[in-house]
Parts: structure tokens; sequence; C-alpha cells
């Protein structure tokens, strides 16, 4: 293969991804205006996507940030940008106590059933009926893999149910407080630092 | 990958420590070989420096 093959062949694979992979948009903004000022520690980002927010975390606070997420296309992306990057589900692949800061932009988007689009965007946007369907095993989860002390950061909107968020946050045995918080004209974006009760 | 990366990562399925096995490297990173659980024996391929820790239903499905 040609130097000029090869380029053509990454510019081609770049492309595809972009196609497939979510964007930067105003709730990653935000969650990485809340983790920048409140990460430490080793670092890990659920659901990663182009890795943006990860990438920004390392890069000013010049922190050890892992990045995972279920497309393929995206942990590219992430890698790409310097993150190292993982395909995974969820905290699945993860040790216990393995990290001192944890953050999750989760699909939050309540999804009719029969309106989902079974695509790799759809799994980046759709948060199941409820919006809650990725919140809820990522909660019961979180406290496994969180080093003592540690904080995890979880950006929730107003159309995923705040106050059912919160109930879940509390079953899960962690306090919250609001890091950042921003209103939108379909939506409130917050930016939650929980830490265990 | 780094090779740091070994001190977070475990097993999906049992929550047990991966041994890694090195096909190819550069100075900093594994770009490619295989995660191999010391508990079940369950496989996960590094490929571009990436490490594939689905379990094995969910990789099929993702590669879809």
């Amino acid at each position: 293969m040609t130097d000029d093959a090869s380029e053509g062949d990454l510019a081609a694979r770049r492309g595809l991804d972009d196609a497939v992979v979510y964007q930067p948009a105003e709730d990653s903004g935000l969650l990485a205006e809340a983790a920048v000022a409140e990460a430490r520690g080793r670092v890990l980002e659920v659901g990663t996507g182009s890795g943006w927010v990860a990438a920004r975390v390392a890069s000013e606070r010049d922190l050890d940030v892992v990045g995972s997420d279920l497309n393929p296309h995206a942990a590219r992306q992430a890698r790409d940008r310097g993150v190292g990057a993982v395909v995974a589900d969820l905290l699945s692949p993860f040790r216990a106590d393995a990290f001192d800061t944890v953050c999750f932009n989760p699909p939050y988007l309540p999804t009719d059933p029969e309106n989902e689009w079974s695509d790799w965007m759809e799994h980046a946007l759709s948060g199941g009926e409820s919006g809650r369907e990725l919140i809820e095993p990522f909660l019961a989860d979180v406290g496994r893999v969180l080093a003592p002390g540690g904080v995890v950061l979880l950006l929730v909107s107003s159309l995923t149910g705040y106050e059912e968020v919160l109930a879940l946050i509390e079953d899960a045995g962690f306090d919250h407080e609001v890091v950042v918080e921003e209103s939108f004209p379909f939506e409130t974006l917050t930016v939650l630092a929980l830490r265990r009760a | 990958m780094k090779e740091s990366l070994m001190d977070v990562i475990c097993c999906p399925l049992d929550k047990a420590t991966l041994e890694l096995d090195v096909d190819d490297a550069d100075d900093e990173e594994v770009l490619a070989g295989t995660l191999t659980c010391t508990e079940c024996g369950e496989t996960y391929p590094i490929e571009d420096g990436i490490p594939n820790l689905l379990p094995p239903d969910m990789r099929e499905e993702a590669a879809a």
C-alpha cells in the first residue's frame, strides 16, 4: 500500500465515523465544563462518543483519561483525539475501585419503540421509552468501579425526568449536588456531582 | 492501549483478571493483541490499539 492510498483510506474512514458518531453539542460543552472543574485522579468517560469531553479533561487537567463506548467508530474517533479508548458496554469491563472520577452524558431522549432507528446514532441518543434505560444500569453499577472518595459527573436533561433520576441516584446510595445548569428552549441540562452518601 | 490500562480493566463476564498477549506494539502502546480471561478463558481482541471488551454476544451484534 502506498502512502497516498493509506491517507485516502484514512479520510474515508473518518468520513464514515463522523456519520455514525455523536459529535460535540451543548450537552458535551456543559459536561466538559463540569469535568474540567471537578475531575481528579484516574478518569473514565462512559459513552465518550467523539472523545471530545475526555480529550478536554486530559489536556486541561493533565489527567489520565479512559474513554469507553459501545460504538467502535466512536472508540476510533476518541483514540484519534489521543484518548485511551475501549469498546465496552457501560461499566462491565472495569475493575472495582478503579476510577476516582466517572463522567457520563447518557443517551437520554425518550423514544417511542416504534420509531427507534436501530443504528449507531440511535444508540447515541435514545434512552428508550423512559429516557432512562441506560441511566438505570449505569447508576446501579457505578459504585462498584468508583474508588473511595470518588465522584460521578452525570448529565441530566429535563426531558429525561429530573426527579425520577434523583430518585435513582438516591437508591444507588449517592448524594448529589448541582455543578452546572443551563436552560435551552426545549430542555434544561444539569450536570450533577454524585458522591457516596 | 497503554499497558497501564491493564490496572483498570477486567473480564466483562466474571470481572476476573485479564492476561495480555502482545502481537504488535510501539514505544508507547499495544497496537494489536489478545486479552484472555484467567478465569473463564474468553478472549478479547485488541485491534488498531483499541481493546474490544464487549461480551461475545454483544460483539457480534455490534459488528453487524
